[in-house]
């Protein structure tokens, strides 16, 4: 059946059209709006609380369960173990924290409230920079609890002093913030909320054997250990335990600090194409 | 001044194989309400995605306010306000919270936006729940809110993918009349249904969709000529005054029919002014009757007619 399109006679004459009430807003306003919408968990102990909890949980298990590491031989010594553990558990936490911002952005693509922002006259990369900073600061509020549950619980205390952990703490907050952005990429790029679980945690396994996290560098065949020369994760881990134990390497930290400026230098153009594209 | 403020022409929108939409066009004038009906899959979400800038036409060419909506997306949305077909709102703030979060983004004062926000939480009955976590509310309260959100920056175009799926009556009728009241002010309005009765009631203008097809447009009236039927129904107060009345609407050029043993008589006429007529036989044959009703075809006749004819 074929039918011609009549529009209808207007029968009311409609008063002036309506003006957009407000007059659109900077990108600064965009990024302070969104990444204090996500601040605003910290105002409910009940969301903080698990994320403050589980790594305490993990230190007690680990403090408890492998304190027979410290006797070994190739182990420093003089260095006790949670000492020895605890920077490690800055820098995998914030993996975590990296992994979540991925995840929540995923979820918000396929809740709507992503297409809403995205049918506003607002720069689609705000999105994303909000994100990233609210995580990031999440991140530094959680290893901080970590920092002092470990001191006052556990005897942490290392020779580098608070100077040296709060440094260790920066480097494993600059290596979430790079991850995050890595992240929100994948999540951007796959869009489905079923794939950026597998994935990232792939992504994470990687990151993790293909780095010195368990054996040095130098033991890893060939392509493997290019891998793990560029990867953020080597070098974040040394760097934050040298800090904490009192015996930091400029080098290695400068390597991990340019490490994840790569990374988030590739990275942001890519979660920020991907998540604009228009399908 | 009959600008169109939505312009549709030949738009086309696969997914892969999909064909979502296939040459699609229409157009609604400034001020107008234009009612897309569909079944499930018909296209209608796609239609609102490619208008409000979310998804890009394969083909074809679709305006917003004069504007490209693939080259000028940007200007495009700064004029249009969307609620999408899933509740887009953020659980873990309150409604007021959402609400403001939505006008600063849009440039608002803090005044400003929580001032809005009120307004908003007001008209859509919500100004109790407007504390609470958006988490908490029942699904028709987050409709409403979703609702509010997508007028924060009084737009000058607003899609509303299926608004009323979900509410309860009452907080349909409430809709409607927030429809009407920004129509009156000259706001062009798009929007999906599944409900006849609701675009009945609202469209000025209405498109059916079937398989990414425009299959009929025009008005409500326009559409129901096309299927035309009309009919009167009489109540009769006593079964037993039945033969006469047949006789006496017979002799007026009706034609009564009527269930086994029914009260109730119903017959084709052409226009509601025949009414007259049917209630001059009755009382001149001195039938009382208990009730009368005058029934246009439903736009439901219409859309399954359209339907059946547009299947292939
Ligand atoms: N992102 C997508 N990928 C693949 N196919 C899609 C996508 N979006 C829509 N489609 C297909 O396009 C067609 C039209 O879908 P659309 O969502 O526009 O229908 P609708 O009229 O809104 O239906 P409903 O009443 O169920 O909301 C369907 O066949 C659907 O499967
Ligand atoms: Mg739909």
């Amino acid at each position: 059946m074929t039918t011609t399109t009549s529009p209808p006679a207007l029968t009311k004459a409609p008063a002036h059209p309506p003006s957009p009430r407000f007059s659109g807003s900077g990108v600064l306003r965009q990024i302070t709006v969104l990444s204090g919408r996500s601040l605003r968990v910290l105002r409910e102990p009940a969301m903080v609380l698990p994320g403050v909890l589980e790594p305490i949980l993990m230190l007690t298990v680990f403090s408890q369960v492998f304190k027979s590491v410290s006797q070994t031989s190739s182990f420093p010594p003089g260095v006790s173990y949670i000492d020895y553990l605890l920077p490690a558990f800055l820098v995998t936490s914030s993996i975590s924290a990296g992994l979540k911002s991925g995840v929540a952005l995923t979820t918000e693509m396929n809740n709507g409230i992503v297409s809403r922002f995205k049918a506003m006259p607002i720069h689609t990369g705000s999105v994303l920079v909000g994100r990233s900073i609210a995580d990031t600061m999440l991140n530094v509020v959680n290893l901080i609890v970590m920092l002092a549950a470990a001191t006052l619980v556990f005897g942490y205390g290392p020779e580098g002093g608070v100077l040296g952990s709060l440094g260790a703490a920066l480097i494993a907050v600059v290596l979430g913030w790079s991850l995050g952005w890595l992240f929100m990429a994948l999540s951007a790029w796959l869009r489905r909320p079923e794939s950026l679980q597998p994935i990232g945690g792939m992504v994470n396994m990687v990151l993790l054997f293909a780095s010195n996290a368990f054996v040095p560098a130098d033991g890893l065949p060939g392509w493997l250990k290019a891998v793990a020369e560029v990867n953020p994760m080597s070098h974040a881990i040394t760097a934050a335990r040298d800090l904490a134990l009192g015996d930091p390497d400029p080098g290695t930290i400068l390597a991990t600090l340019l490490c994840c400026l790569v990374l988030v230098v590739v990275t942001v153009p890519l979660a920020i194409r991907s998540f604009r594209r228009a399908t | 001044m009959d600008t169109m403020m939505i312009e549709v022409s030949d738009v086309t929108k696969s997914f892969g194989a999909t064909r979502a939409l296939d040459g699609v066009s229409f157009a609604v004038p400034r001020g107008t309400v234009l009612g897309l009906l569909g079944h499930n899959g018909a296209g209608k979400t796609t239609v609102v995605g490619i208008l409000s800038t979310l998804s890009l036409p394969t083909s074809g060419e679709a305006r917003v306010a004069g504007l490209d909506v693939t080259r000028n997306a940007e200007e495009v949305r700064r004029r249009i306000g969307l609620t999408g077909q899933y509740a887009a709102v953020d659980e873990t703030l309150s409604g007021h919270a959402n609400l403001v979060l939505i006008a600063r983004l849009l440039g608002a004062s803090r005044a400003q936006a929580a001032a809005r926000a009120e307004e908003l939480l007001e008209l859509f009955s919500l100004t109790d729940a407007a504390p609470r976590k958006v988490k908490g509310y029942s699904g028709g309260m987050r409709r409403r809110l979703d609702l509010a959100a997508g007028l924060v920056g009084q737009p000058e175009v607003i899609f509303l993918d299926e608004p009323t799926t979900g509410l309860d009556p009452s907080a349909r009728r409430d809709l409607w009349s927030v429809v009407k009241r920004l129509v009156h002010n000259g706001t062009t309005v798009l929007l999906t249904t599944q409900y006849l009765d609701e675009a009945d009631f609202l469209a000025d203008s209405i498109t059916v969709l079937s398989s990414g097809r425009v299959i009929a447009s025009g008005t409500a009236a326009e559409l129901k000529d096309r299927v035309g039927h009309r009919s009167v129904s009489v109540t009769l107060r006593d079964a037993q005054d039945r033969p006469r009345a047949v006789r006496a609407l017979e002799a007026a050029g009706l034609a009564p029919a009527h269930e086994q043993d029914g009260l109730v008589l119903t017959m084709p006429v052409k226009d509601s002014t025949d009414l007259a007529g049917v209630v001059r036989a009755s009382d001149e044959a001195g039938v009382e009757l208990a009730g009368l009703a005058f029934s246009e075809p439903s736009l439901d006749d219409v859309y399954m007619a359209l339907n059946h004819s547009g299947a292939h």
